[in-house]
């Protein structure tokens, strides 16, 4: 089975990126991430759903590449 | 608001990488038993200073999208009774708005002290019991002869599947059995309060489908993905209504778990089910002893017993190798069975 290395490397750098902005704005984003009001107690929600999707990506392609894979799927 | 200024943590470089360890093991436990890796990082975020409400509520952040990535994972798998998962969803959601509420008032009433004396308690209490439970019935099921199959249907779920109530019948495919809804709701009403207390509704859901309802251990823990994802969400918005998700914490536990969380649910594909159940028993006796050792260090800070503070280091820390251990524990028993079962099998898909 062909491994999916060019799919590792995008949704690796992808989940870099957003990790590395994480830590640049750590200030800025503390302070709108833990208001109340408005809309802002949707942000954590989202950037739960952004990062797991695009980190989730990595994570199943990086076992994929390693050759870890279930036994069987039923179905 | 209401409440009391929160301290958010500054995250030292040691803490962020303890965050990714822990978070990686907690995804393996959950990935592989459906719930639980909450119990070890909710206490450990408490052990590093964070303070008990925002640790639930970071948690249970992080926890809806490593639930629908573990969930659609095992969904493949053919694992997942998605029916079953919605209905106990539904009354699961009402447990958590309840039980954040109870969380909130405490915190008013007590403090940062009291909060986290509740969440201790909780912890010490259900696990004790659901893990002693779960304990001997793997013994049990470990006896030779028929009467001890490794996923026997227990005599209360022999009982529940016998109670014909006319208009709440269902039929629920994946977990091939056939209840009243009315037995579903209690025990996600159940589910839900616990998962807003100690953010692990698992320890009552997958437990309660295996022996109230007869799922199988295969089908329970999957489906408590379902679960999980669905309070999990209800959870996440209702503590950041309250302003008291810790973003940071939520993203470096999702970096570590994401990963284990997919390696655990392929390890499901490896083993017997009884293994299933040994890994729930063992952490959940372990992290029972670790959350019980803190109970006087929380009860002297509330005035109500007195030690020296040496003391009350010895045991946060006696607390914390406890829950090293659990990890360590659940993590081995899990990568040990997948190696054995690698062996046992060539990995094909």
């Amino acid at each position: 089975m062909r491994k999916p290395y060019l799919k590792l490397c995008v949704s690796g750098m992808a989940s870099c990126a957003l990790y590395i902005l994480l830590y640049v704005y750590e200030r800025e984003i503390m302070t709108a991430f833990t208001r109340t009001d408005g809309a802002y107690p949707l942000l954590p929600v989202i950037a739960a759903l952004v990062f797991s999707f695009v980190h989730g990506a990595f994570a199943a392609y990086f076992w994929d590449v390693l050759g870890i894979t279930a036994r069987r799927e039923r179905g | 608001m209401d409440e009391a200024p929160i301290q958010f943590i500054d995250l030292s470089g040691g803490n962020v990488v303890a965050l990714l360890v822990i978070g990686f093991l907690g995804g393996l436990i959950s990935g592989f038993i459906g719930s639980g890796g909450a119990f070890v990082l909710t206490p450990a975020m408490m052990s590093m200073g964070v303070p008990g409400v925002v640790a639930v509520a970071s948690n249970i952040c992080h926890k809806f999208p490593k639930a629908f990535v573990g969930a659609y994972k095992r969904y493949r798998f053919g694992h997942v009774d998605v029916k079953l998962g919605m209905v106990m969803a539904a009354s699961a959601a009402v447990g958590v708005w309840v039980g954040v509420d109870i969380q909130d008032r405490i915190r008013q009433l007590y403090g940062e002290a009291g909060s986290n004396l509740y969440v201790s308690l909780a912890f010490v209490i259900v696990l004790t019991i659901v893990g002693g439970f779960v304990l001997h019935d793997v013994l049990e099921s470990r006896r030779p002869g028929p009467a001890h199959a490794a996923d026997r249907v227990s005599r209360l779920a022999k009982w529940v599947q016998s109670v014909e109530i006319p208009g709440t019948m269902m039929h629920f495919e994946a977990a091939g059995v056939r209840v009243s809804a009315l037995f579903t709701l209690p025990l996600g009403f159940a589910t839900g309060m616990l998962a807003a207390t100690i953010a692990v509704g698992g320890f009552i859901g997958v437990p309660g489908m295996m022996y109230v309802l007869g799922a199988p251990a295969i089908v329970a823990s999957a489906t408590e993905l379902v679960i999980a994802f669905f309070m999990g969400l209800g959870g996440a918005i209702k503590y950041a209504l309250h302003g008291l998700v810790d973003i940071r914490l939520t993203l470096i536990l999702l970096a570590g778990s994401l990963f284990g969380v997919q390696l655990g649910a392929i390890g499901t594909t490896f083993v017997k089910p009884y293994v299933i159940k040994l890994v729930m028993a063992a952490i959940m006796l372990i992290v029972a002893v670790s959350r019980a050792l803190v109970v006087p260090v929380y009860l002297r800070q509330l005035g109500k017993v007195e030690f020296s503070r040496e003391a009350a280091t010895f045991l946060t820390y006696a607390s914390l190798a406890f829950l090293v251990l659990a990890l360590c524990v659940g993590g081995a028993i899990i990568v040990g069975a997948m190696v054995r079962g690698y062996g046992a099998a060539p990995a094909r898909l």
